[in-house]
């Protein structure tokens, strides 16, 4: 999009509150959709969950199509439709609810080149994955294994990324604790690691890669279980009403 | 002490060792490490084994691409990043796919794909090292590779046309190098007093782009408005590579190098017959003739010392 449409759109956007219909297009989830495509929008149903935004997950055949940019997924809100995390966290910036405000410059720039980071390795490797099936596979293993490393390594024993702590206090351990928010890279991550955790593929080895990571899966747990749970009676919505079958709780 | 090493990589100009990103990488990475390298700038492309380049020699093994290179010189012990916690490794991987995706982009683009930058500075400075008649080919072929790339991984709907891909880039490059000079701040590196592989990285990336002189700016005019990182460049520049910020020209550096390098040789070969000097003149007083010494402490050791002082 050109700066100028961009900038009118965020002048649009911020005009209106956030809807309660606003809705969340994606393919079909059993037959249709591929794990790139599900991880990226899990990462999407993650952040808006984290920003206390109501979305409802509408699973269409023709998702892509109907996206202004053939990606998916796409949120339509209010009249105004944005596709992938990275538009959509502006938009949703422009309508006043931001994850990362309390970071200071350099966190800011520590979150955009972990995003970036996960984007380049994991969001390959699921591609690769999907596309690509031969001896180069090594090499994609050898990325996401340094991936999911680095990401263990950076969250540590933290509860998320960037920790920091917001007004409002919240009852943990039976004690009155600040709380602390996550932000749009606690989700990107989410999304993908999620989506690899659970997804039936050929092969196990990418989800072993991240099996790896103890903390890595005590983190996706811990969001699941925060801002999936509780919606798993709506009908066709939660990426997790699949529980059966895709529940890291085994 | 490992092998001899010698890298094959493109020469330097503008004051800069090498104006490729990739091989000015690979050599900072080996100043800072103290890797002993020599550095071959290549002005003849059939001896280049695969053609990518920056490319190590060592011994038998031929390895590309910066990223493997500089494994290799690290599993040789020669590691910048020693001292780095899990954290700051952790922090240089996401950094680096940063300058990947969102820096080199535009930096492809300025070299390789802006027509009047490449017609009259890259093309010219590439096909002068390279033999006729490759020459002729060869700087056409790495300018359609570089389009390539950024249509490849930047050119996606909804951006259909080059202009669109162009301000995009332009605007993602803008803001990489914002980030990065947020995250530099007043420090002299990125992680404390030494430097590491992403010091490295953001050098190899972002000195091309400080020095070398185009026409068309615009990144360049945006990377001047950020002293922090210029001053990182010119930093690297004088310290490791021992170039005024001016720049001497590479041959001018070499043969600064090889008298340095005698210099030091006969400081060496000074000093090391001093401390001969001193040692024969620690030696000689005090200590007898090894024969006395032990038929004295054979007959019964306390007698020595009295008997030393008389012996020359």
């Amino acid at each position: 999009m050109a700066l100028a449409a961009e900038a009118f759109m965020t002048q649009l956007a911020a005009a209106e509150p956030w809807p309660e219909n606003a809705a969340l297009y994606q393919q079909l989830k059993d037959e249709q959709i591929l794990l790139s495509d599900n991880a990226s929008s899990l990462a999407v149903q993650a952040f808006l969950q984290m920003c206390n935004l109501p979305v409802r997950v509408v699973c269409r055949a023709n998702a892509e199509y109907m996206s202004p940019s053939g990606k998916v997924p796409f949120i339509h809100v209010g009249n105004q439709v944005v596709s992938e995390l990275g538009p959509i966290v502006q938009f949703v910036k422009a309508k006043g609810h931001s994850l990362s405000d309390g970071l200071d410059e350099v966190q800011k720039a520590e979150m955009k080149a972990y995003m970036e980071l996960v984007n380049n390795m994991l969001l390959t490797a699921e591609l690769y994955l999907q596309w690509c099936d031969d001896v180069t596979v090594e090499e994609v293993l050898e990325d996401v294994d340094q991936c999911c490393q680095a990401l263990s390594q950076r969250l540590g024993t933290q509860p998320y990324f960037f920790n920091k702590q917001c007004k409002g206090l919240t009852f943990q351990y039976r004690r009155l604790v600040p709380k602390i928010r996550p932000t749009e890279l606690d989700a990107l991550v989410f999304g993908h690691l999620f989506t690899i955790l659970t997804t039936q593929l050929t092969s196990d080895e990418l989800s072993e890669k991240v099996k790896n990571y103890s903390n890595l899966i005590a983190f996706c747990r811990r969001i699941e279980q925060q801002y999936f749970e509780g919606h798993d009676k709506d009908s066709s919505s939660s990426a997790t009403s699949r529980s059966a079958k895709r529940s890291l709780l085994r | 002490m490992a092998a001899p090493m010698e890298l094959s990589c493109w020469g330097g100009g503008w004051g800069l060792p090498s104006v490729h990103p990739e091989s000015l990488t690979v050599m900072a990475y080996a100043k800072f490490s103290g890797a002993p390298l020599t550095v071959n700038a290549i002005n003849n492309c059939w001896r280049a084994p695969k053609g990518e380049v920056p490319i190590l020699i060592s011994e038998d093994t031929v390895i590309s691409q910066p990223a493997k290179i500089l494994n290799f010189l690290r599993k040789q012990k020669y590691n910048a990043d020693y001292e780095l916690s899990a954290k700051q490794g952790a922090d240089t991987l996401a950094y680096i796919a940063l300058l990947e995706e969102k820096l080199l982009p535009a930096l492809l683009h300025t070299f390789w794909v802006e027509a009047e930058n490449y017609c009259s500075v890259t093309k010219p400075w590439f096909a002068s090292r390279i033999p006729f008649p490759l020459s002729l080919y060869l700087p056409g072929k790495m300018s359609r590779e570089a389009l390539n790339r950024i249509l490849l991984t930047r050119g996606g709907p909804p951006l259909y046309s080059l202009t669109e891909v162009e301000a995009q880039i332009y605007r993602d490059a803008k803001e990489c190098l914002n980030l990065l000079s947020k995250r530099l701040g007043t420090s002299q590196f990125f992680f404390g007093n030494r430097p590491s592989t992403l010091d490295a990285f953001v050098f190899g990336f972002l000195a091309p782009l400080y020095k070398v002189c185009f026409p068309r700016v615009q990144l360049q005019e945006h990377l001047k408005q950020l002293p922090n990182l210029c001053r990182f460049c010119d930093d690297i520049l004088s310290c490791y590579f021992r170039l005024a910020v001016s720049g001497h020209s590479p041959a001018g550096q070499d043969t600064v190098d090889a008298n340095l390098q005698k210099l030091t040789q006969l400081v060496n070969k000074e000093s090391n017959l001093i401390e001969k000097m001193d040692d024969n003149l620690r030696k000689s007083p005090q200590h007898p003739p090894r024969k006395l010494t032990t038929l004295k402490l054979a007959a019964g050791g306390e007698e020595s010392s009295p008997l030393n002082r008389l012996s020359p």
